[in-house]
């Protein structure tokens, strides 16, 4: 791991690694849930949660 | 389409649910007697093989490992099996799992109550064990990816992606925290030293939580949840978004474990801003999980399986909340150290993986059985008792906690802490320890009525081994593309891939905090004055680990003045480089510890006082809960180990010279006859072979390098004294008296200032120092550093110092 102990040598300044990580992940946290919530069509989740029931395990009060 | 037919592996269920409820009961007990240990130190049996420090690591192991282990199992294979169509991959590796995993129980419980032990919190079993477990997961992994690859289900389940996910994080886990160099069978040394462990074990002890305590129990949520209710989980879209937040954020976490650590702050505010965040995504699972019920609440009503389902989901809500606010700095300044952390783990370990396994089990076994459970009102009942157990546990430590913590912290209008001495604020919260013994007998309770309620509706029913099923075959879809499938869809009907991107999210947060820990050295500046440990020091620091003394007292003092006060200078990074493994410990049932080793330091005591100390510490000090270590006195250290030991802390960078491990033993042996003639000289006879030799020569090393030579040069300077006049009035004696007691003076020189073997008597007319006025006020004040007597200048003010000083002249001595 010499080369990680050569690129990270010097620790000042590491915090923008994390900032920039946070970043991608708040971007990637946007992206996924808007595709999530408004591109997935509702009939195929319902369907999917759905398919964990034998037939008359499902109940009807819906 | 053709179907194809095939059995579903009831057995292997049937297996681990029997592993899970006599488990269940095994590690409820331990625990149980673990708590009246607290409270009735007696039950500690004054045998080493029940000792608390042996008991309690062997009580987290049979709860998360056996009890928690075989209820994700039963489920899983349960759960795996019917939302793919398809039997497990391979009865072999079934069989082998299940074995595999309670040998590893097995070994686990006869390890840790003989002392072999790594001390590592929820990784304690030695590397043998350790390997064990390796291969029993792989074995686990194998079989549950198997199945998922040759399944019949074309869409895999939400409930699934928790269970990969557990399977690949706690894979990645124990592996890494895992990495240890073996010196025999039995005993091993962390490959990470000092803060670096502590960031490794902590990120691992977390992630046990994580991966081991949540993400296969929030996978049992998906499926059992909704099966016992009858009603599809709330959003599946939520499912998507929480579950991959959750397995990115979780592994930043473990820092909150280390907060006002000797860590460097940048990996402590990772920990604490992740922890925070990770609110949203648990509570993802908390609110998908209730409004599954949405319409079928009257369910909940009649059906105890439900009740622990809701409680569960709501004790993982709370649990989850209560967390991130402990991982706020001001907030764990506090609560760090205190019963706080036990009341948090054990709403989440009653509430959420107590709750969901035995509504799992209620809802599973009638169905496994085909029968109905054999009574409800019977289960209904345990819910009640269970729900009132848990209560009647942590509201009492709460108030446990916020006591200790208004204890240490508080001071007197004239700048000294109000109780100097940590014994009082533990007697203060005893009657809480009797509060939490009810509390866990009821939680048993409630475990033996469902024991019994389970075991009538198994003889009821009628089980079938291999349970025949039919379903089409895989349907093997077109590329994405062609099918118009949005991405996650497309990787949900890709296990492997699926696996590895689960990997990726989840491998991050780790590798960012360990990998600069680990490898960049300007985040652990080294202290030149620190020097490794002596061969009988190590040998000492060795039963340390072996005994768990770090339960009950750590060795971290936290840059707080109530700390600094109390205990001496705040631990710094760099006094920890030697440490294979680290001891900073998590709790202080007992006070801290790192600088016992500090001639003339508050926490300072004699050869001769930790003797006596660790041979019945209820004589010492009569309110003490340690349990007492006569075997110190009878065992022999191993010398034979030693060189071995050398050769390992050299391998692991212990600036040890070029062999030293030849004249390890010759030192070693040099330096416990020094302090059997010390010990000799108090009037105590002990060959220098014994293991209370290594340990006083480890307390004796702690803090030492760091402590300034000016203790040595202040015992020389002139003090001018204090022209102290007593004191005839009988309050102020009263009160003298009263110090003298609360303090801990009679530990030291008797009930009735009589002397012992460690401090001399004040009835008689000889007086080392002097015995006028003030000579005796300026002993008390400043101490003998030489002759061990603490000096109380900076506990005790002025006044009561001459009050202590006029009850010992003018009333023990007479005068």
């Amino acid at each position: 791991m010499k080369l990680v102990s050569n690129v990270l040598q010097d620790i000042s300044g590491i915090q923008i690694y994390y900032i920039v990580g946070l970043l991608i992940f708040v971007v990637l946290f946007v992206y996924i849930f808007i595709r999530t919530y408004f591109l997935t069509p509702r009939a195929e989740l319902t369907s999917i949660k759905e398919s964990i029931f034998e037939d008359d395990e499902l109940n009807s009060n819906e | 389409m053709e179907l194809q037919k095939f059995n579903y592996d009831n057995k292997i269920v049937k297996q681990f649910i029997w592993a899970t409820i006599i488990w269940g009961v095994v590690g409820i007990l331990v625990g149980l007697i673990a708590a009246i240990q607290l409270a009735f130190p007696s039950w500690n049996f004054g045998i080493e093989f029940t000792s608390f420090g042996r008991m309690r690591p062997l009580h987290t192991n049979a709860i998360v490992f056996a009890f928690v282990g075989n209820s994700i199992f039963a489920g899983v294979y349960y759960s795996l099996q019917k939302l793919l169509k398809a039997r497990m991959y391979s009865d072999v590796l079934s069989k082998i799992n299940f074995w595999g995993w309670q040998l590893v129980i097995v070994l686990a419980a006869v390890t840790l109550l003989s002392g072999i032990t790594t001390s590592k919190e929820y990784a304690e079993l030695e590397w043998p064990i350790d390997i064990l477990i390796a291969i029993v997961w792989i074995v686990y992994g194998w079989n549950m990816i198997g199945t998922m690859i040759k399944r019949r289900e074309k869409h895999i389940y939400a409930a699934i992606w928790w269970y990969v996910a557990t399977f690949i994080g706690v894979a990645v886990l124990h592996v890494v925290n895992s990495f240890e160099l073996p010196v025999s069978l039995f005993k091993s040394y962390s490959v990470y030293a000092g803060a670096q462990d502590a960031v490794v074990q902590w990120w691992y002890g977390h992630n046990a939580v994580a991966f081991f305590l949540t993400t296969p129990f929030l996978g049992l949520m998906y499926y059992y949840l909704p099966k016992a209710a009858g009603r599809p989980i709330y959003s599946y879209r939520l499912s998507i978004i929480h579950f991959w937040a959750l397995i990115f954020l979780y592994m930043w976490a473990g820092p909150h474990h280390l907060l006002y650590q000797a860590l460097p702050d940048w990996a402590q505010a990772l920990g604490v801003t992740f922890s925070v965040m990770l609110i949203a995504p648990s509570w993802g699972g908390m609110i998908n999980g209730l409004l599954t019920l949405r319409g079928a609440w009257d369910k909940v009503r009649d059906s105890a399986a439900l009740k622990f389902m809701v409680v569960a989901v709501t004790a993982y809500g709370m649990a989850t909340f209560e967390g991130p606010m402990m991982s706020l700095k001001n907030v764990n300044a506090i609560s760090h150290f205190t019963d706080w952390t036990i009341a948090h783990v054990h709403i989440a370990g009653m509430g959420w993986n107590g709750g969901l396994t035995f509504g799992m089990l209620y809802w599973l076994v009638p169905k496994l059985f085909r029968t109905k459970l054999f009574s409800e009102k019977l289960a209904n009942t345990h819910f009640w008792v269970a729900t009132l157990g848990m209560l009647i546990y942590a509201i009492p430590l709460y108030w446990a906690a916020i006591t200790q913590w208004l204890m240490w912290r508080e001071y007197t209008p004239e700048g000294f802490l109000t109780y100097p001495n940590f014994l009082e604020t533990l007697t203060q919260i005893l009657p809480m320890y009797v509060f939490r013994i009810v509390g866990g007998t009821l939680f048993l309770i409630g475990f033996l009525l469902m024991v019994f309620n389970l075991v009538k509706t198994m003889a009821a029913g009628n089980f079938i081994a291999n349970d025949p099923a039919e379903a089409p075959a895989l349907d093997k879809s077109a590329s994405r593309s062609a099918t118009g499938e949005t991405i996650h869809r497309w990787l949900e009907r890709k296990p492997v891939r699926f696996a590895i991107w689960a990997f990726i999210a989840l491998a991050i947060g780790g590798a960012a905090e360990i990998i600069p820990i680990v490898f960049i050295k300007s985040n652990i500046p080294t202290i030149e004055a620190v020097t490794p440990y002596t061969p009988l020091e190590l040998e000492g620091r060795d039963t340390y680990v072996s005994e768990g003394c770090y339960t009950c007292h750590s060795q971290m003092v936290r840059p707080f003045r109530w700390e600094t006060d109390r205990y001496g200078e705040y631990s710094k990074i760099g006094e920890f480089v030697y440490d294979h493994p680290f001891q900073w410990g998590s709790r202080r049932i007992g006070p801290d510890l790192a600088r016992t080793g500090v001639v003339g330091g508050q926490m300072y005591k004699t050869a001769a006082w930790h003797y006596n100390h660790f041979m019945d510490p209820q004589k010492m000090n009569e309110q003490s809960i340690m349990p007492p270590y006569p075997w110190f006195a009878e065992k022999d250290m191993d010398f034979d180990l030693m060189p071995a030991k050398i050769r390992a802390m050299q391998t692991l960078g212990v600036p040890y010279p070029d062999g030293y491990d030849q004249e390890a033993v010759a030192d070693m042996k040099a330096q416990a006859k020094e302090i059997s003639e010390q010990l000799k000289a108090s009037g105590i006879e002990i060959s220098p072979d014994k293991q209370m030799i290594g340990m006083i020569a480890y307390l004796h090393k702690l803090g030492r390098d760091i402590s300034s030579n000016a203790n040595s040069n202040e015992a020389k300077k002139e003090v001018e004294k204090v022209e102290i006049s007593l004191t005839n009035s009988p309050d102020e004696i009263a009160a003298g008296k009263e110090i003298f007691t609360a303090t801990g003076c009679t530990a030291c020189h008797g009930i009735n200032g009589e002397g012992n073997a460690i401090g001399p008597s004040f009835q008689d007319a000889e007086w080392t120092n002097g015995g006028t006025p003030s000579d005796v006020f300026d002993v008390i004040k400043n101490g003998r550093a030489a002759k061990g007597m603490t000096p109380y200048g900076n506990q005790l003010s002025e006044e009561k110092i001459k009050q202590v000083t006029s009850f010992i002249l003018n009333e023990i001595n007479k005068k």
